[in-house]
């Protein structure tokens, strides 16, 4: 006796019909859930990078002075600068975790990635540093897109 | 869910506000201790996280390029106006133990021995040549691209660490920061030597 040979139609049909619409329909929850939620994500964890780097500039501005162009590092304008550019990130890593003006700060953090990006790729050319902040550029250029938002500040 | 484009209410103004205010106060402390945790042996121009943790039982810290100048954001292409004067024979007294440091785990061995791949990694844009001399070694430890600055004698010394705090700040053959290097040496016991 041989039953795959009896009633092959039925056999594929056991074994094809079964998980079909199920694969889809994941497929489609989780674009759903992504889609949902990826902006809020992405805009958290930006906020959460501008945060710490934000934090550590202001506390020990001494260790970012290196990075400043054009000013030397011991001077107190390039410390100067440090903690000025450490108190936008965190005005703008507040804005972003908690959903305030979302677009306009990820704006302005595009325009400060994009100047860091730049410098270094004019001081010491491509490198993994610069490709890195290259990636978080981009990320910060897609969250000044309109985007549903959610966790946010509401009053 | 809402639209990112709606304006943010009076509370999160107010937030925003308080964000800012202390962003103020954390720029204000920052300032005032802008030179604090200098370490006379760091290899940056600026206080090193290793020094900092370690407070005032960081001092074996050694190592040339110590005077703050110019330096770019290249290791390769940092220019320091004034090296260090170079110390002969600093006092003999040996320290703390290494291993008891808050530092240590940043702590890697250039010498003796050839570098581990962490070591190696940490010496990136930096250079260190380590000669016995009599009961201790004289060690050179600078920026590479740079004129080197003048060895310093350490009497006991047996071994000499890189101390590197960070890698994110070294790309291929730059250091972009040295605030986070260092050097110690220490004895055969694993103490700094000052």
């Amino acid at each position: 006796m041989n039953l795959s040979r009896k009633n092959p139609p039925a056999r594929r049909a056991a074994v094809t019909d079964a998980p079909a619409p199920a694969t889809p329909a994941l497929a489609g929850r989780a674009g759903e859930i992504a889609a949902a939620w990826a902006p809020t994500g992405g805009r958290v964890l930006l906020g959460l990078v501008l945060a710490w780097f934000g934090y550590h500039e202001l506390v020990q501005p001494g260790l970012w002075t290196g990075y400043v162009p054009l000013v030397s590092p011991g001077s107190a304008l390039a410390a100067l600068a440090v903690l000025a550019h450490g108190w936008l990130l965190l005005v703008l890593a507040t804005a972003l975790i908690c959903g305030l003006v979302t677009r306009v700060a990820a704006a302005v953090a595009a325009v400060l990635l994009a100047e860091i990006v730049i410098s270094l790729i004019a001081v010491g050319g491509l490198s993994d540093l610069t490709m890195r902040d290259a990636g978080v550029l981009g990320l910060a250029v897609c969250l000044t897109g309109q985007h549903p938002q959610r966790l946010v500040l509401r009053r | 869910m809402r639209s990112s484009a709606t304006p943010p209410g009076p509370a999160g103004l107010t937030l925003l506000a308080a964000t800012a205010v202390a962003g103020i106060v954390l720029a204000v402390h920052g300032w005032a201790g802008r030179h604090a945790g200098l370490a006379p042996g760091a290899l940056g121009t600026a206080a090193s996280p290793a020094s900092a943790a370690a407070g005032p039982a960081s001092p074996a810290r050694t190592a040339a390029p110590a005077a703050p100048g110019r330096t770019s954001r290249q290791a390769g292409s940092r220019s320091t106006a004034s090296p260090a004067p170079a110390g002969s024979s600093p006092a003999a007294s040996p320290g703390p133990l290494l291993s008891a440091e808050p530092y240590a785990s940043y702590s890697f061995k250039v010498w003796p021995g050839a570098p581990s791949a962490a070591a190696r990694a940490a010496l990136t844009g930096l250079t260190v040549r380590v000669r016995r001399r009599g009961p201790g070694i004289t060690v050179t430890a600078g920026v590479s691209g740079q004129p080197a600055p003048a060895p310093r004698f350490y009497r006991d010394g047996a071994r000499v660490y890189i101390v590197e705090a960070s890698l994110g700040d070294d790309s291929g053959n730059s250091d972009y920061s040295l605030g986070d290097d260092g050097l110690i040496v220490t004895n055969a016991q694993g103490r700094i030597v000052r």
